[in-house]
């Protein structure tokens, strides 16, 4: 950031509205006393009766009852979708290309999804309801008619925004199980380094903070593939290729974590960095203890809400949809333990304020 | 009581409701909507209070409601409404009303399963009759171009080229006009460019089974080679949704086909039409009742809403409610919970009984449709704190007043009028277009009553400026005279402009020298018609209404500070009324009202215009302790200077005064109640929050009152037990804290800020109301360039040319008088004398810190006014 950088005097003219609309939003999401309202419900009905007095309003005032865990999924991602696509409606150059690799990244998940669901011969009319809205392209649902990821690429992708990811895993190999999980990674790869690359060069405080979030996301997934490889036949040269060389980690940590053989050794490499060694630190899977990934998330919230305290830059938006999402998962669990009865584990929920 | 000028006395209540009458009791409150429930259990969540399960039946029920109003919607059949308002029913009654909602909607989604079904299928054949249609005209297309083909490169024997045309296989199919495109790029990169597609357009629009939204559609047709670009294109149309129909390969089969499709269609055709019938039937009939069942199920979910508000007593089987309501409709209220009780067969009573508390109740202005937007420009000040006088009453006759001393026309005031009074006029026919949903025309509407009286004091007020249309009447004559002035013929004919020397005999008749002989009279009302075409009108008018305006501000001022008094004898604070309001009084009168003696003083007495004195030096002379002199036209009359000299000494005095005394006061009662009244203290707390504690005879009154109620509570109703009275004490500590309590330096500082404001105030809000001056004089400014630029030269014009030119020129007069005078300057008027009223004049008394009053009422929860 210069002397000289005077990018943020414009930014109120062009985003200054979404970003306070963001905001606004921002607020509705849920705090610790809405969540601690909601773990208490008996039923489901509950559970919309106290939604009702939050910003969700009357999301679920339409449903017959019995509701289930599904219709409030649909209504949770339906709110998020909406808002999304207001926001995305009404952006404006930097900004629409900053929401759409948002977008991309459900993109990757739903073509992998498609793919594997092909291949375990599911209809496409089960495997759409499951695909996430705001990754829903045209020409997605004919990703089913190929065979080999050279043959996904010229027939289908060539023309989608997700072209430019896929240059690194064309092969004349035919799809298979081991063969889309590195197509899933190579292609998170490639779009989170760009991705990164992007907010880089919107310079200013877009960078400082989405930098920051992107990188952490990237070690995350090195970490995250490194210790769900072990035991599988992926090769150490082949794993290596699948780190995205962006973040803290990139380059020291990822040669080593390409060396990494078990568990302990992973939490080694992580022991370098004082952020990571505090997410490795008391992780297990007993009651009482947080999983990785749930210290992964919780960390995840932490920063993507530490990312509205700077004004003038695109992570608000970004991590607006990232609490969102955490918000709906966080909603899911306790409905999910509330219609289970499964009542021991409803606190495992990660709050947000 | 009962009036506008102080809100309504109220008083706290708690309902002793048996349960099995409370519904009915709450029912009947609900339609009084008089009383305003507090909640009594602020700690429980909502769905753990005790009648959720019943609201949560009335969401369902509403759901299904709603539900049916949208299938109402679909098929635009318009609700019935007949203006009917049935009272809540019982709620025995609501589980007909479930049952009969959940039939009618499970027919309706029955009927609407039957009938996409049916448009489904109806779908697939019309698509299957165009592919039919198309497929025939491709094929045809084919045919002679194969042939042309034929005849000039192969020899037509060899049968080869027809054999390898059979080969070629080919689907057909229908799909969405937008996906054209990228089903043919996909198609092309798949296959390598080895299908041939064709595609034509579906003239007519489908219609979506599901959704019943207008699609448009396109016919294609793909021939390829071999099973495997069968499989890959019959995989791409599945994925992009274009739905493949059999097609047969001779034209003989397609014609048979498309004729057994043709029949079929018009059978669907008769049995949608049946559907349609019956589905339309159905939803007549629930357009008849559904606006009955909304008001019926709101108001069941209004009464379970309250009743959730409520404390239950298990053991008494009762229902505890806390509410406030006005203390002139108690009677209204014990009816009502009689009449609850009677109608629910109830064997007990239910109770109502006052409570005392020092809980700052809240204010309720009975308003009725005239007053209603009075009051409503005094509310978006600020809701007037409980029992101070209500300005309300006095701004239905000043804010026109003022408004119309800036819009004084009286043209452009009868037009105004003319609006107002057709709107009141119409007033039910409008009302009863509930429809408008627009918040421009709301807001128009509602002030009707202010626009009339507007219009009304603008005539007024025109009629004293003698201007219509910036034109004057000449009504009465003239009083001055041109001829007394003796102009020679020559002096006439070469000056554009005459010096009138109202001195000279005979020219001026108003004064009252020349009509004590019967010779003359001032002009009898308003402006003299010859200022119309005077050169000097403006600067004569400037002066004139300047002075006016002061005058104006100045009475305004001095009612609102007698207001003042009003509310500090009405809640006995004799300390502020020595201690502020005198000094304000003679502060003001020092300062402005001085002024304004002076001005009307030269007004009434002067007569020479070479002498008149000037005001402005004369009152910068005052407070510089200059001796008015005839020289430099500061001298009024005799014994100026020492008047003046007390005047200014009176100002000086008055600050101190004002700034001191009442911190004084309350610091030296603090410490002699410190020494004194020690044990006291801790009670003083208890005192109402708006009755001065400073007098010791207060604080013992109404700490007896308290004492009092309390043990009339205890003895004459044995239901309450101590749970109960624990509730009462509970809301008696959530009050703020005694305004005696506040830190000394925290007084002082407020006094200072106060005592500042005041005196600034009286010159800048005197200097505020000028405004009236500079709004009157642009607004006839205004209207006179609109006439002398626009008007008159129609007017001017010789005939032939004249009238039409007149004709042409008068709407545009007229489109600018209405466009820019009155609906631009008047809302700048209304805007200008709102201001004056809520800054001017409301400064002077209004605290405006109470909190409205928002009685659980039907009417205004079914006319969604309320949150639920």
């Amino acid at each position: 950031m210069g002397l000289f950088d005077f990018a943020e005097v414009g930014f109120n003219v062009d985003n200054g509205f979404l970003e306070g609309l963001t905001r606004g939003f921002k607020n509705g999401v849920l705090c610790k006393e809405d969540y601690r309202h909601l773990t208490q419900c008996d039923s489901l009905e509950d559970l919309k009766l106290h939604l009702q007095s939050t910003t969700y309003g009357n999301f679920l005032a339409n449903e017959p009852s019995p509701l289930t865990v599904a219709v409030i999924d649909d209504r949770l991602r339906e709110k998020l979708v909406v808002e999304f696509q207001f926001l995305r409606n009404h952006a404006y150059k930097e900004l629409a290309t900053f929401l759409d690799f948002i977008k991309y990244s459900y993109m990757i998940d739903n073509i992998i999804l498609l793919i594997t669901g092909t291949l375990r011969q599911r209809q496409l009319s089960e495997l759409l309801p499951k695909c996430h809205p705001l990754g829903i392209f045209d020409q997605m649902e004919t990703v089913t008619i190929a065979n080999s990821t050279a043959d996904l690429y010229n027939a289908i992708l060539v023309d989608s925004p997700l072209a430019p990811f896929f240059k690194d895993c064309i092969s004349e190999e035919d799809l298979d199980e081991v063969n889309i999980e590195v197509i899933r990674n190579t292609l998170y790869k490639a779009y989170l380094e760009a991705f990164y690359d992007w907010c880089e060069g919107c310079g200013g405080a877009t960078a400082e903070v989405m930098c920051e979030i992107l990188g952490f996301e990237a070690d995350r997934r090195s970490f995250i593939i490194t210790i769900n490889s072990f035991g599988t036949e992926l090769s150490k040269e082949d794993r290596a290729k699948l780190y995205p060389r962006r973040g803290k980690l990139y380059p020291d940590g990822l040669t080593e974590l390409a060396r990494a053989d078990d568990y302990e050794s992973v939490k080694r490499v992580a022991e370098h960095y004082t952020e990571y060694r505090k997410l490795f630190d008391g992780t297990g899977v007993g009651i009482g203890e947080k999983t990785l990934e749930d210290k992964f998330f919780e960390h995840e919230v932490t920063m993507n809400v530490n990312s509205f305290m700077q004004q003038f830059q695109y992570g608000v938006f970004y991590s607006f949809v990232k609490l969102r999402e955490q918000e709906c998962r966080n909603v899911i669990w306790i409905s999910e333990c509330i219609a289970q009865r499964h009542r021991s584990k409803i606190d495992s929920y990660i709050p947000i304020f | 009581m009962g009036s506008l000028f102080r809100s309504e006395q109220m008083c706290l209540a708690q309902l002793y409701l048996q349960s099995e009458a409370a519904f009915a009791c709450v029912s009947k409150l609900g339609e009084l909507g008089l009383v305003s429930f507090t909640d009594l259990n602020p700690n429980v969540n909502a769905f753990q209070r005790k009648f959720v399960n019943d609201v949560r039946r009335c969401d369902e029920m509403e759901r299904k409601l709603r539900f049916l109003e949208r299938e109402l919607k679909k098929d635009q059949i318009g609700v019935y409404d007949n203006g009917d308002n049935p009272p809540a029913p019982a709620p025995r009654e609501m589980i007909e009303l479930e049952a009969k909602f959940e039939k009618l909607e499970n027919d309706m989604k029955e009927i609407n399963t039957n009938q996409e079904a049916l448009k489904k299928n109806f779908l697939e054949l019309t698509e299957m009759k165009q592919i039919l249609m198309k497929a025939q005209h491709f094929f045809e297309e084919m045919d002679r171009f194969d042939t042309t083909e034929d005849e000039a490169l192969i020899d037509p024997n060899t049968p080869q080229t027809v054999a390898a045309a059979g080969k070629l296989g080919f689907v057909a199919g229908v799909i969405l006009r937008s996906k054209l495109p990228s089903f043919e790029r996909v198609l092309w990169r798949a296959c390598r460019g080895n299908v041939f597609l064709r595609h034509a357009e579906i003239e007519m629009a489908l219609e979506d089974p599901v959704t019943g939204d207008v699609v448009n559609k396109s016919v294609f047709i793909i021939f390829f080679q071999g099973d495997q670009l069968r499989n890959r294109v019959q995989k791409i149309c599945e994925g992009l949704h274009a739905t493949l129909y059999p097609c047969p390969d001779t034209s003989n089969e397609r014609r048979e086909i498309a004729i057994g499709v043709m029949t079929r269609i018009e059978d669907l055709q008769a049995v949608l039409n049946q559907t349609e019938d019956h589905r339309h039937l159905v939803l007549t009939q629930v357009a008849l009742n559904i606006r009955v069942w909304f008001i019926k199920v709101r108001k069941i979910k209004a009464i379970y809403h309250t009743l959730n508000l409520f404390n239950v007593n298990i053991a008494e089987k009762c229902l505890i409610a806390q509410c406030w309501c006005p203390t002139n409709d108690l009677g209204k209220i014990q009816d009502a919970l009689r009449y609850g009780t009677e109608v629910s067969g109830s064997s007990v009573a239910s109770i109502l009984q006052q409570v005392t508390t020092e809980e700052q109740p809240p204010t309720y202005n009975r308003t009725n449709m005239f007053t209603e937007s009075f009051q409503g420009i005094i509310d978006a000040f600020g809701v007037s704190t409980y029992q101070e006088v209500n300005p309300a009453p006095f701004t239905i006759i000043t804010f026109p007043f003022l408004f119309a001393v800036m819009f004084g026309d009286f043209g452009h005031g009868l037009l105004m009028l003319v609006f107002g009074l057709v709107l009141v006029i119409r007033e039910k026919f409008y009302l009863a277009q509930k429809s408008a949903d627009s918040e421009i025309w709301d807001m128009i509407f509602g002030g009707r009553y202010m626009i009339l009286f507007m219009g009304f004091f603008s005539m007024y007020t025109g009629f004293l400026y003698n201007e219509c249309f910036s034109r004057s009447f000449n009504v009465f004559g003239s009083s001055w005279n041109v001829s007394a002035m003796n102009f020679d013929a020559v002096t006439l004919g070469n000056a554009s402009a005459l010096d009138l020397d109202p001195v000279t005999p005979g020219v001026y008749r108003g004064y009252p020298d020349n009509y004590i002989n019967g010779s003359g009279y001032p002009y009898p009302y308003g402006m003299d018609p010859i200022w119309q075409s005077a050169e000097n009108k403006i600067t004569f008018q400037n002066s004139y209404k300047m002075k006016s305006s002061i005058v104006l501000g100045f009475a305004q001022m001095l009612f609102g500070l007698t207001l003042a008094l009003y509310n500090h004898i009405y809640f006995k604070d004799r300390l502020s009324i020595i201690c502020e309001w005198i000094p304000q009084m003679i502060f003001i009168w020092c300062i402005v009202g001085y002024l304004c003696v002076i001005i009307l003083f030269k007004w009434i007495t002067w007569k020479d215009p070479a002498s008149a004195p000037s005001l402005l030096i004369g009152l910068i002379n005052m407070f510089m302790f200059t001796a008015p002199s005839k020289a430099d036209g500061t001298f009024l009359y005799t014994g100026q200077s020492t008047v003046q000299i007390f005047v200014v000494l009176m100002i000086v005095f008055c600050l101190p005064w004002m700034l001191l005394a009442k911190p004084a006061v309350i610091y030296y009662r603090r410490r002699q109640k410190a020494n004194r009244y020690a044990p006291l203290k801790s009670d003083s707390s208890t005192t109402r929050g708006l009755e001065n504690p400073n007098f010791a005879e207060d604080v013992g009154k109404s700490q007896r009152n308290y004492n009092l109620a309390g043990g009339e509570m205890a003895d004459d109703v044995p239901i309450i037990e101590q749970d109960q009275l624990d509730v009462e004490s509970n809301s008696i500590q959530q009050t703020e804290p005694d305004p005696d309590e506040k830190d000394f330096s925290e007084i002082m500082i407020l006094q200072i800020i106060h005592t500042i404001e005041f005196s600034l105030n009286c010159i800048s809000h005197t200097a505020s109301y000028l405004r009236l001056w500079a709004l009157s004089l642009a607004h006839s400014e205004l209207s006179e360039v609109l006439w002398t630029m626009v008007m008159h030269i129609g007017l001017s014009m010789a005939p032939p040319a004249g009238p039409i030119v007149t004709y042409a020129v008068f709407w545009f007069f007229a489109v600018l008088t209405v466009g820019i005078l009155l609906v631009m300057e008047g809302l700048s008027a209304f805007l200008h004398a709102l201001r004056l009223h809520w800054v001017e004049f409301q400064s002077k008394f209004y605290k405006g810190q109470g909190y409205a009053f928002l009685p659980f009422s039907f009417e205004s929860i079914i006319q969604g006014r309320v949150d639920e």
